[in-house]
Parts: structure tokens; C-alpha cells; sequence
């Protein structure tokens, strides 16, 4: 099996990407216009600027303002660049090109003009690039090293800006700002936050908040990254490293289901920093805050030793040899349905194959997730009744989108700022069903009842129509819309409403309506792998030894439990699982792991190791392998070959690295789920997501739980920002 | 001739230091325990019980000695400890810094001079034991310390 | 190599012997060389061996490489075993170089999946 995603598209011939869907169109060659860049010719389409036709032919042009992924706003000036014949430099980023026109990018001209705007620029920044923390990363600074002069004319003194809080996770040094208002565009388009302003004019020209409030967005991070200098930088981060010291990991988020692509920064065997990495169909170059910042928590209430209850109830430290004869033990003592294991949200596939393997060799099949599942009618056997079908970057395509019972904006923000540049660019229609939240685009309210939905899906309802109609309509439901007691009707009435308005609309048959958008990492690959859905299974038929694997949901507890049933836990965090465990078994987080992930749309992504576990804690799966062997059923792998192997006897997606699956059988489904949970009546509860504002959306699992930055967050959002100040340095 | 009288001196020198000891059983207990057959006058004994003698016929450095306490604070001093039972002050005349024992003139009270003087801790589980002062890289989860189950 | 199959005989330049014979006779003087030198490094360098012991362990040395043909490869290690023998005879080593011959202070690696888990994160 081709394992490296670019080997094998090659050999298949498959092109799978969707990137530029929104803003290509297709033109006939004839329309193309000729240019040339510094004597070179090259054919681009009309409308193009002058910088993207020099990018065509692999010319950079210097910037400061303009940002692929953002309005131009053409005032930075550092794009002057000269035209042939044209009386006066043009700004590259703003300007079309016309017919034969010459663009000499390298002229006399062009290089005093950008010479000359830089010295502009320079005059009012200050010289602390020393202390400065976007050193070595700053664009200004590499910009004045190539293209500034070398010496100064400068003698008087410079402009100095206050300084603007703006919540515990940006700091802004405002008299760095160079006023090339990328935050600014980036809030009221990207993040759909209009709170960043400019006040004054000219030299007196600030950017800031207006009056003093937080900078409150989900993605608020992302303002740090495309900030050219230090006005914006990580107030974590601050004064910790240095970029040209920091090794760099390219890996995978996995504190919700979106799956970003991340690069973890570490030095000295500590995680320093976590940026976003490209991925055109997950998260461009964007990560949540949660994501950027929950960092800290990876280094607080970690488990680092093994520790076994002892007799007065109270935990002390073992050696792993110990730890694991007892887990032995104990697990040679029971056999059959007296063991059941439960597989929390942050577990990679690794671990939940063997543990499946481990329970499945004593005869067990008790193996849940804490995330319930409807298995009523097809339940999980059919993919694509618990997938994202239409995939995350599908949603740019698509021109009807209806939410039910999820708030994306803060269970998926990534997904929600892919909704929100359809909207923007793509005219997306978005009706919602379920609690009114602010989503950062209009949408149409259909009310909060599920019955709703028996009335679009009957006809009777007017939104019924509007699906119809669509051209590509999409249905997206949360998942904890179907966590509910009448989840399967949800599920099943929901596919219906897919199956109408994919049978009405007469949209593609490769089209894809029905999606399910997840909230935990771990529970595509679970449902993948065959643990069932929901812990109701040890409710009713409670085990005699109950293995948690990183659940600290906190969905059993030891009530549930016969007083002398064995619990032994095993995660990275001291949160909930760990404190009612009899043995815990240190293990290793997504940052200290080589695992494999699958996002909500059943994209299958693997993190890398950054460090190393702390102390002796040892990666999930090893931990399992050993117990088998001491069990006396050693499981046939020895290392993450063999257990990918494994995983792909299992369910080959699971090793086809960042490559989408495509699920079917949506009618079968839909059929299944009809007759085996008929009429069942829905609640008369509103539907209501489980994060209504920010304030939820800071802490969700135990990293985040543990980490300080995120505490602190929920603390500014609560009380304000002025709540979390700290005394600044500089 | 000469070497008679030589030799009549030296029994007679060993003679009035046995009796200067006490008798010929303290004076192999002497020898015994301090391991040589020195003596001298008292000049002083300290609070802890070490006993400080002086006696200049022998050469500079062999003319002041310690007879140690047998325990100190309480605590047996053991073979390994005695060097430590002595205090600073008696250290000085002890060590020729100075001809004026503490007896005469005692030390000037200051107030961060220890009352009591202690045994070196070396080896024992009192010692100094240097620890890091640099920031834990990873906190680890702490378990409830009140007994559950 | 070009797949035909036919031996390519190579014409290579000998280092000192122009074949196994001569090979051979450099080893026995290296062999005699390396077994009157025991007793005296054994003395030198004060070791917890016997004689028996040190010329037993360079038979060892030397039979390790005992399905060796190539009379250059042979060279070779001739070449090393004497540099060897200069350092021991002219005391240019510790007692514990002479030592590591006999891998007294290693620990062997942990071979099976348990034993590496215990040991620690990737060994």
C-alpha cells in the first residue's frame, strides 16, 4: 500500500482538489491577454494584477498590505513597480494589466520607488527588532535587509502609539503597526468580527478597537501570522523563543474534528508554539484559537508515571513492570462481557485497534465511545450516515446550506470560516434549525423545535422549496443533535430531508448531501474501527473491569459501576477519568505521538512526533501491546508498520493519508432508518447546540482544560479584558 | 656515658608524663585514644566537653591539642566527627590564628553567631542537598490526597 | 552486472599481496605478532586477565574474520590489526581500551518489544 499521498495520486491519476473553487472560472484560451514581466511573455486571463501575473512567472514582488486571501486595499505602497511607457510607478497588487503591457520589475525605478517607501515606512517604526518577538519572521525586516537603503536620512523623532489590550492572546505593540490594515481586513471578512478599526489620518492613524474592548473571534490568532511586523504578536509566546532556534513538526490538530494541519514549534523537548500549515481543503492557512493557543496544556496535569490505587485509596507511583502485571492480572481474571473499554475524544486509531484487539482476544465486545451515536436503522455500518460527506471545502460549491442543531462557529471554526466565504463570495443561502447563534453571517431562523423538520421534510414547510431548488443543496447536522434520546429520529428525518432534496433537485448523483459535523477527533476513526456508539451498553450490563482509553467525559462514573469493578485509565491528563481509576497508565498526547487521525469528513491524517512523552509515559498503543503480552495474548505487532498494517486490515482509509474516501449507499440508508425507526416521536426539547457563545468554546477536553492561556480566555470573555492584564515589558 | 644519661633522661620524661596522666592505665587509654602520649597544661574546656592543652616544649604546630568530647548536642561524635566538635572560636587559638584563648578573652557576641555549635551534616540525612531552581518543564497531575472508594 | 550473468573479472590493483598466499602469510605474522604481545600488554597495562584469557580473545579477533577471500579485504584488516597492535604495544592506550575487547561494561540493547517498552520512549 502506497502510504505517501503524492506517490499515489500520481499512480492513480486522481485529481481530488478543489482548490480556487470559488474565485476560478474558466476561460477559453482566446480570451487569455499577453504580458510581459521584464522582457518575459506570458498569457494570463484579463482581470489579473500586475503582481499575480509577476507571481505567473515566479517573480515575488515585495508587500506589505496585499495578502492572497484578503481584499486589496493597495495602501502600503511597497508593490510600486514599473510599467514600460507609463508615466508613473503603478501599485502592483491593485493594478489589472493591460494588453503588452511591460512590467520591469527589476528597472532603476521600481527599485528607487520601493527605496523610497520603505524609508517612508521606516521613518516612524521603531529600531527594537532586538526585542522584538516577530524577529526573524518579520517582513519588514527582510524587506528593508533587500530592498531599503542603507543608511538614514532620518534625524527626526519617531511617532509612538499606546498600546491597545486586546484579550490574553494577542499582544499589540502599536507603534510597530506599518497601518497596512491586514488585521483589519482579516476581521471583517475572514472572521466576520467588525471590532478592528483605523481612527485618525495620516500620521495621527492608529489601528485599534475604537473603544477599549477584546478583540472576541474564534480565529483571533490568525491575526498574529499575517501581521508583516511585531504590532501583533502571541502574548503566550512572548520573549520565549526565537524562530531560526525552534524546530519545526509539521503534525495535526486533534482538539476538535476539523483536523487542521498544524506545525508544532518546539526547543529544549518543549512545545513552544503551534502555527497553522497550508491545506487548501481543511483549513487554508487559518487555525482556531483553541488550536494556536490550548498549547500551554499539554504541559499541566500531565500523568507521568504509572500509579496504582493502593489499599487506603489513595494513589502512589509504580513501576510500569508493576502497573502492567496488575493490569494483567486483573485482566486475566475476567473473561467475555465483564470487560468493556471506552475510548474518549482525543484517541488515535492506533490505540483503539489495539485495545479492540486486546478485548476482542478475552472475548469481549464491549468497546464504546463516550460520543453517542444513533445506531438505529443503518446506524454506523453504512460511512456515510456519519460522515461529512460533501467534505469540508464541498461547502464552496454548494448554494443551499441547511445547519441542524449545531453551532460550527465554535465546534468546527475552520468549517464555519469555509461557510462564511461561500456566503461571501458564492451568495450561500444558510438556514438553521436549532438555537439562534451568532454565526458571523445571516442566516435564516427556521425556529429551534425538531418538529421543523418533520415539516420540511413532509413539504409542508417553505424552506422545502428552497431545497428543491437548489443547485447543490447541503444538509448539515451536529452531532450532538443526535446525543439526544430521539438522536435516531433526528438522524433518520434529517436523511430524509438529504435524500428529498437530493432526488428533487436533480443535483449530480456525485453529489453529496447529508453531512454530520463532529466535535471529537477520535470518533470517525472509532466508528471506522466498529466500537459502538455511546456508553449505554455498560449502563445496562455493567462490566467487572472498565478500561478508559483518554475518556474523561465523564460519562460513567463509579455509580454506575459494581463496587468491586476494576477501572484502569490510561491518557495524558488528570482530568476526570484519572481520579476514579484503580491503575493509571501514563500515555503520550497528540504532540509526542506518530498517530493517525480521521477528520470529520473521514479524511485519515497523521500527527508526527514533536517531543518525546514525558517521564515515562510511553505512546498508547505500545502501552497496550504490552498488557497483551503479559496478558498472555500478545497481539501480532511490534511496531507502527506493522500496526498500520493492521489498520489497514481493518479499514484501509485509515492509512491513506490525506485522501477522502467517498461514502455512499444514502438511499439504503435512508431506507434502513425509515423502517426501523419509524414514527418514533420526536422530544419537544429546542434543539440546542452545547456551545452557544465564545465562552464555551475555550475549554472542551482536557488539554484545553488544563491549559492556563485558555482559563484565562474564559476569564477576559466573563470579566472583560482588563480582567487578565499583565504588566507589560516593553 | 653520654648515652646513658640520654636514655635516663627520655624514662624519666616518660615517667612524669605517666604520672602527669594519672597512672599508667589512663595514660594507655590516653594512648589508646588520642594516639600519642603528649602532655601538657589545660588551658580551657569548652561547653561541649573538648578539653584544649598546651604545651610549648614540643614544636610549633605539634604544642596545642584537642582532647575530644565524647558526644556533642546530645549526639554521639562519632571517630569520623570529632574534627567538627570544635567551635570557631576554640578553632582559632586551636589553629595558632591566635595566642588568646577563649577563656580569657571570650568571643565578642554577635548576633548572628550560632548558640549552639553543630556537627558537620555531611552524610547524615540533615545534609545540604542541592536541588534545581529552574521552571518544571512538564507539571504532572498531583492524585486527590483523600482516600476515595 | 549487466545482467548477463558472466563473471566480470575486474583487474583490481593489490594492495600489498598479489594473492592468497601472500595474504595469508602477512595474517600468520600478525597472528605470532598479536600472541607474543599478550603476556607483555597483560603486565603493562596491570590486567584483571589471564594470558591464556587475552590470546584466547585474540584468536577470537582473528577468526571472526576467517571467511574473508579477498586478499585486499584481508590487507585491509591486516593493515587495522597492526595499527591496533602499534597502539597497545607503545602504550598509547588506557587499560580500558585494551578492555573493551571483552565487552564486560555493555549492557546488550533490548531486543524484544517488552523489554525496549520498559527501557524507555524509542530505544
Amino acid at each position: 500500500m502506497l502510504r505517501l499521498p503524492v506517490i499515489r495520486k500520481a499512480f492513480a491519476g486522481v485529481t481530488q482538489s478543489t482548490k480556487g473553487c470559488v474565485r476560478t472560472t474558466t476561460t477559453a484560451a482566446s480570451n487569455l491577454i499577453e504580458v510581459f514581466v521584464d522582457g518575459q511573455p506570458i498569457l494570463v486571463e484579463p482581470g489579473t494584477t500586475v503582481l499575480q501575473a509577476c507571481e505567473k512567472v515566479g517573480i515575488q514582488i515585495p508587500r506589505f498590505c496585499y495578502h492572497d486571501r484578503l481584499s486589496v486595499a493597495g495602501n502600503c505602497r511597497m508593490c510600486l513597480v514599473e510599467i514600460e511607457k507609463a508615466p508613473k510607478p503603478v501599485a502592483a497588487c491593485a493594478m489589472p494589466v493591460m494588453k503588452g503591457w511591460n512590467i520591469l520589475t527589476n528597472s532603476e525605478k521600481s527599485k528607487k520607488a520601493r527605496e523610497g517607501v520603505m524609508e517612508f515606512l521606516l521613518a516612524n517604526h521603531p529600531l527594537d527588532c532586538p526585542i522584538c518577538d516577530q524577529g526573524g519572521e518579520c517582513d519588514l525586516q527582510d524587506q528593508s535587509m533587500v530592498f531599503g537603503s542603507d543608511r538614514s536620512r532620518f534625524l527626526e523623532g519617531k511617532r509612538a502609539v499606546e498600546d491597545k489590550n486586546i484579550g490574553p492572546l494577542v499582544k499589540t505593540i502599536m507603534t510597530r503597526c506599518i497601518q497596512c490594515t491586514r488585521c483589519i481586513r482579516f476581521a471583517s471578512e475572514i472572521a466576520g468580527v467588525d471590532d478592528l478599526g483605523t481612527t485618525g489620518r495620516g500620521n495621527e492613524m492608529q489601528v485599534g478597537t475604537y473603544v477599549e474592548k477584546m478583540f472576541m473571534s474564534e480565529l483571533s490568532g490568525n491575526i498574529i501570522d499575517i501581521c508583516p511586523v511585531g504590532a501583533l504578536t502571541s502574548k503566550p509566546y512572548a520573549f520565549t523563543a526565537r524562530p531560526w532556534e525552534t524546530r519545526k513538526t509539521e503534525s495535526i490538530d486533534v482538539l476538535d474534528a476539523v483536523g487542521s494541519n498544524i506545525v508544532v514549534s518546539t526547543r529544549t523537548g518543549e512545545v513552544m508554539r503551534i502555527l497553522p500549515r497550508l491545506h487548501e481543503d481543511i483549513n487554508e492557512e487559518w487555525i482556531s484559537d483553541k488550536t494556536r493557543f490550548a498549547y500551554d496544556g499539554l504541559k499541566r496535569q500531565r500523568l507521568t508515571q504509572p500509579m496504582i490505587k493502593n489499599e487506603e485509596g489513595l494513589f502512589a507511583y509504580a513501576s510500569w513492570e508493576d502497573a502492567l502485571t496488575r493490569v494483567a492480572g486483573e485482566l486475566q481474571r475476567v473473561q467475555g462481557n465483564d470487560a468493556a473499554a471506552i475510548a474518549g475524544g482525543l484517541v488515535d486509531a492506533e490505540a483503539l485497534v489495539a485495545l479492540k484487539d486486546l478485548l476482542n482476544r478475552i472475548n469481549s465486545d464491549t468497546l464504546c465511545t463516550e460520543e453517542v451515536f444513533p445506531s438505529a436503522g443503518a446506524g454506523t455500518d453504512l460511512r456515510s450516515n456519519y460522515l461529512l460527506n460533501t467534505k469540508i471545502a464541498g461547502v464552496e460549491e454548494a448554494d443551499v446550506l441547511l445547519l441542524v442543531g449545531t453551532n460550527p462557529r465554535f465546534e468546527a471554526p475552520l468549517f464555519n470560516a469555509k461557510i462564511r466565504k461561500s456566503w461571501l463570495h458564492n451568495e450561500l443561502q444558510v438556514a438553521l434549525v436549532g438555537s439562534a447563534v451568532d454565526l458571523t453571517y445571516t442566516y435564516d431562523h427556521l425556529g429551534d423545535s425538531p418538529q421543523i423538520l418533520q415539516d420540511i421534510a413532509s413539504g409542508k414547510h417553505s424552506f422545502t422549496k428552497v431545497l428543491n431548488q437548489a443547485r447543490k443543496p447541503m444538509v448539515v447536522v451536529g452531532s450532538a443533535a443526535l446525543q439526544r434520546s430521539d438522536g435516531a429520529a433526528i438522524h433518520a428525518i434529517v436523511s430524509t430531508i438529504a435524500q428529498n432534496a437530493r432526488a428533487k433537485s436533480g443535483v449530480d448523483t456525485d453529489w453529496k448531501v447529508m453531512n454530520i459535523l463532529h466535535r471529537v477527533a477520535s470518533q470517525v476513526a472509532a466508528l471506522d474501527l466498529g466500537f459502538k456508539p455511546g456508553v449505554d451498553a455498560i449502563r445496562k450490563n455493567p462490566p467487572k473491569l472498565l478500561y478508559l482509553l483518554g475518556a474523561d467525559a465523564g460519562c460513567i462514573t463509579r455509580k454506575d459501576l459494581p463496587k468491586d469493578c476494576i477501572i484502569i485509565y490510561q491518557g495524558h491528563h488528570g482530568d476526570v477519568g484519572a481520579p476514579m481509576a484503580d491503575i493509571i497508565l501514563p500515555g503520550a498526547a497528540y504532540t509526542e505521538k506518530s498517530a493517525t487521525y480521521v477528520n470529520t469528513e473521514g479524511r485519515a491524517q497523521q500527527t508526527k512526533v514533536a517531543v518525546t512523552p514525558p517521564d515515562m509515559a510511553r505512546e498508547d498503543w505500545k502501552i497496550i501491546r504490552a498488557i497483551s503480552e503479559l496478558t498472555g495474548v500478545t497481539l501480532p505487532y511490534d511496531d507502527l508498520f506493522q500496526i498500520r498494517n493492521r489498520l489497514e486490515e481493518v479499514s484501509p482509509n485509515l492509512v491513506r493519508y490525506d485522501h477522502v474516501e467517498q461514502a455512499n449507499y444514502f438511499s439504503q440508508a435512508n431506507e434502513l432508518s425509515k423502517l426501523q425507526v419509524g414514527n418514533q416521536r420526536f422530544l419537544a426539547d429546542p434543539l440546542v447546540p452545547p456551545q452557544l457563545t465564545v465562552r464555551d468554546f475555550y475549554m472542551t477536553d482536557p488539554i484545553s482544560r488544563a491549559s492556563q492561556t485558555m482559563a484565562k480566555c474564559v476569564k477576559a470573555v466573563i470579566e472583560g479584558a482588563q480582567a487578565v492584564e499583565e504588566p507589560s515589558f516593553c | 656515658m653520654e648515652v646513658g644519661a640520654e636514655y635516663l633522661r627520655f624514662i624519666r620524661r616518660v615517667l612524669r608524663q605517666v604520672r602527669d596522666h594519672g597512672g599508667l592505665r589512663e595514660a594507655m587509654q590516653h594512648q589508646l585514644r588520642i594516639k600519642n602520649f603528649k602532655t601538657g597544661a589545660l588551658i580551657g574546656v569548652d561547653k561541649y566537653g573538648n578539653k584544649y592543652y598546651e604545651n610549648k616544649i614540643y614544636p610549633f604546630g605539634q604544642h596545642r591539642w584537642v582532647v575530644y568530647t565524647a558526644e556533642m548536642n546530645g549526639k554521639s561524635a562519632g571517630s569520623e566527627m570529632y574534627g567538627t566538635t570544635v567551635p570557631p572560636e576554640w578553632h582559632r587559638w586551636l589553629h595558632s590564628m591566635t595566642d588568646e584563648s577563649p577563656t580569657t578573652h571570650p568571643p565578642v557576641a554577635r548576633k548572628f553567631i550560632q548558640k549552639n555549635h553543630k556537627l558537620n551534616p555531611t552524610a547524615t540525612p540533615e545534609q545540604y542537598v542541592p536541588y534545581s531552581t529552574t521552571r518544571k518543564k512538564i507539571q504532572e497531575w498531583v492524585p486527590p490526597t483523600t482516600a476515595s472508594k | 552486472m549487466a545482467g548477463s550473468g558472466g563473471k566480470v573479472v575486474a583487474v583490481v590493483k593489490p594492495i600489498f599481496s598479489r594473492d592468497l598466499s601472500q595474504a595469508k602469510r602477512r595474517v600468520r605474522e600478525l597472528y605470532r605478532a598479536w600472541y607474543r604481545e599478550v603476556p607483555n600488554a597483560v603486565r603493562q597495562y596491570l590486567l584483571n586477565i589471564s594470558v591464556k584469557q587475552g590470546r584466547d580473545k585474540v584468536r577470537e579477533m582473528f577468526m571472526k574474520n576467517a571467511h574473508v577471500t579477498d586478499p585486499r579485504v584481508i590487507d585491509l584488516l591486516v593493515i587495522k590489526g597492526k595499527m591496533e597492535l602499534q597502539e597497545t604495544t607503545r602504550a598509547w592506550k588506557q587499560p580500558t581500551h585494551v578492555m573493551r575487547f571483552f565487552h564486560e561494561t555493555e549492557t546488550p540493547q533490548p531486543k524484544d518489544f517488552l523489554s525496549k517498552f520498559y527501557a524507555g520512549h524509542d530505544p
